[in-house]
């Protein structure tokens, strides 16, 4: 974990040599945290997340309208998006809370849709079709703003922190039960647990996540337009879940620095990127089934199976033995 | 009400469509007793044991639960109340350790699994005792940290017990908990759920096909037919009684009792 940090962190020094820009790292660390909050989702609870991109647009237009029309610090203007994130989330997730599978995938790109027709045609606030620009961040004073490095260390240490969070979550008590009901749901019903209660909540920090994602994006790219918000968005945030592996902490991350590197790098080379990037994606579906990171957990992490028959510890059993013949 | 029934249901009825797969069943389940369910296949026994669990809710009818109307309450505020069942397929975390499985029960009993913030060292420390407990109350110590998915069908059965003990029930529904199991298995079964009888003074009521353990364990059997209550008695009530053995019950297995 902590070389990645340090690898992570020198990387605007290689930037040169490696021909990656920081701003493309930047966008893919953003972008990871976005897929952490489908991963939430879609990879711990089970549940397919297509209608994530509205909460990354509502973080988005909720911190670039902040910065645009109140002209408050950047920090607060990242709390505005995510609290237009949640307050969002609050009002899709009654409806979201009851529906598993294709249902949940349906209905939250339903929903989704609704946020993105609406950035779409209220022209005035959101500047529609044509998007609105975001003014650049500062730290302290007006006059020096956040130039690409700085941003990149900023995206860097917001990452840390959402990985950490997102970490202490899933192997909380709670996060526990979410991967319970991933596997069972009626089970973890009849263990006493509202499972729906716990769906709720899921979706909230999900939202939480994706609004932060939403709200550093529009700031690194001073630019936002209503497509953020489009059900094509929230596939992405789950294509990059799937590729780097969904149900791990890390997955997410390699997922997004493929997907958005990949792209960089292709796009420069030719205008048909996206066949290249398609046939890249499906390169990996077949070579990692469950994900980049997830297989090579599986192949590494998973003790043999045992030889040794479990049924010949079935009779040698003292005390049932005992208990029975009594 | 009877004061001593734990568990009654008055006419009970749930139809698919047209076909009424319970129709009308009123039984009671006395505190502290063993309660069998039989009957040949389609009888509704499931259905009813489903309505009574709150998998489904009953089209007709009231379900008493320690004298509180339970028809219409959520199942996992059922199990809150001290109910708990198992299934015909172990209902059970398959890609988690036989510990994990139980652990899970154990949380949601003491309150903590809706939380954030890991449990304090002493929490931790008697969750897993109870874990420890229950493990060793179905003889699955040593497969504590294996995935239940590499578990035989009969563990995994024995798993499902102990997860349905870690809420603390008063009364337990088994369905079918001999299904597909082996005979060296159904023994074993057979002994943990004596125990959740004689060791730890549960209610139990359980669905079975299998004449010979239906008539060794239980204390009262309910016989089922068609969607409706057939016979009702003690085993050797049951084993006498013309219309279960005109109804399906094969004579030799009888007359063994």
């Amino acid at each position: 974990m902590l070389v990645a940090i340090v690898l992570l962190a020198l990387e605007p020094f290689f930037a040169p040599y490696i021909k990656i820009d920081v701003t493309i790292v930047s966008a893919a660390l953003l972008f990871a945290i976005a897929a952490m909050s489908a991963n939430l989702l879609l990879g711990y609870t089970g549940l397919p997340p297509f209608g994530n991109a509205a909460f990354f647009g509502l973080g988005a237009y909720g911190c670039g309208l902040s910065l645009k029309y109140l002209n408050v610090h950047f920090i607060t203007a990242t709390l505005f998006g995510m609290l237009a994130a949640l307050l969002g989330a609050l009002i899709v997730a009654p409806f979201l809370v009851r529906r598993r599978g294709i249902y949940f995938g349906l209905l939250s790109i339903a929903f989704g849709q609704v946020f993105y027709f609406i950035a779409y045609r209220f022209t005035s606030v959101t500047g529609g079709e044509d998007g609105m620009s975001v003014p650049r961040p500062y730290l302290v004073f007006s006059s020096f703003t956040l130039k690409e490095t700085a941003f990149y260390y900023l995206s860097l240490v917001v990452f840390v922190i959402s990985l950490l969070a997102f970490k202490l979550i899933v192997q909380s008590p709670f996060g526990r039960t979410l991967v319970a009901i991933r596997q069972n749901e009626l089970r973890v019903r009849y263990l006493g647990l509202d499972s729906n209660r716990f769906v709720f909540v899921a979706i909230l920090i999900s939202a939480g996540f994706a609004g932060l994602s939403g709200a550093l994006s529009a700031m690194l790219n001073g630019f936002i337009a209503p497509l953020s918000l489009d059900w094509h968005q929230s596939g992405d945030f789950v294509l990059a879940t799937i590729l780097g592996g969904s149900g791990t902490v890390w997955g997410p991350l390699i997922g997004s620095l493929i997907y958005e590197i990949g792209r960089d790098i292709i796009s420069t080379i030719t205008p048909y990127w996206q066949i290249f990037l398609g046939a890249l994606f499906v390169a990996c579906v077949l070579g990692f089934p469950r994900g980049i990171l997830g297989t090579i957990l599986a192949r590494v992490g998973a003790a043999p199976l045992s030889n040794e028959p479990e049924e010949a510890n079935w009779t040698q059993s003292p005390a049932i033995a005992a208990d029975h013949r009594g | 009400m009877d004061n001593a029934l734990l568990l009654e249901a008055r006419d009970v009825s749930k139809y698919f469509g047209g076909v009424h797969a319970c129709d009308g069943v009123s039984i009671g389940v006395r505190a502290g007793s063993i309660h069998a369910v039989i009957g040949p296949n389609g009888a509704g026994k499931t259905t009813f044991f489903n309505a009574l669990s709150g998998f489904y809710y009953p089209d007709r009818g009231q379900v008493f639960f320690g004298g509180e109307e339970i028809t219409r309450m959520p199942n996992w505020r059922r199990i809150e109340r001290g109910m708990s069942r198992t299934f015909q397929t172990p209902s059970i975390f398959p890609e988690l350790t036989l510990h994990d499985n139980v652990m899970l029960g154990v949380r949601s009993k003491a309150g903590l699994a809706f939380r954030a913030r890991p449990p304090s060292r002493e929490q931790e420390a008697a969750l897993e005792a109870r874990v420890d407990e229950l493990l060793g109350f179905v003889n699955l110590t040593r497969f504590k940290e294996r995935p239940v998915a590499e578990l035989s069908h009969g563990s995994q059965r024995l798993c499902e017990i102990a997860m349905s003990l870690s809420t603390e029930p008063r009364l337990v529904l088994l369905d079918e908990p001999m299904a597909g199991l082996a005979e060296s298995e159904t023994e074993r079964v057979i002994t943990v759920i004596r125990g959740l009888h004689d060791r730890l003074g549960l209610t139990v009521l359980f669905v079975e096909h299998n004449m010979r353990v239906v008539l060794g364990l239980a204390e009262q059997i309910t016989v089922f037919d068609r969607g409706r209550i057939l016979a009702e008695g003690t085993p050797s009530e049951i084993a006498a009684n013309e219309a279960v053995r005109d109804a399906y019950l094969g004579k030799e297995v009888l007359d063994h009792v």
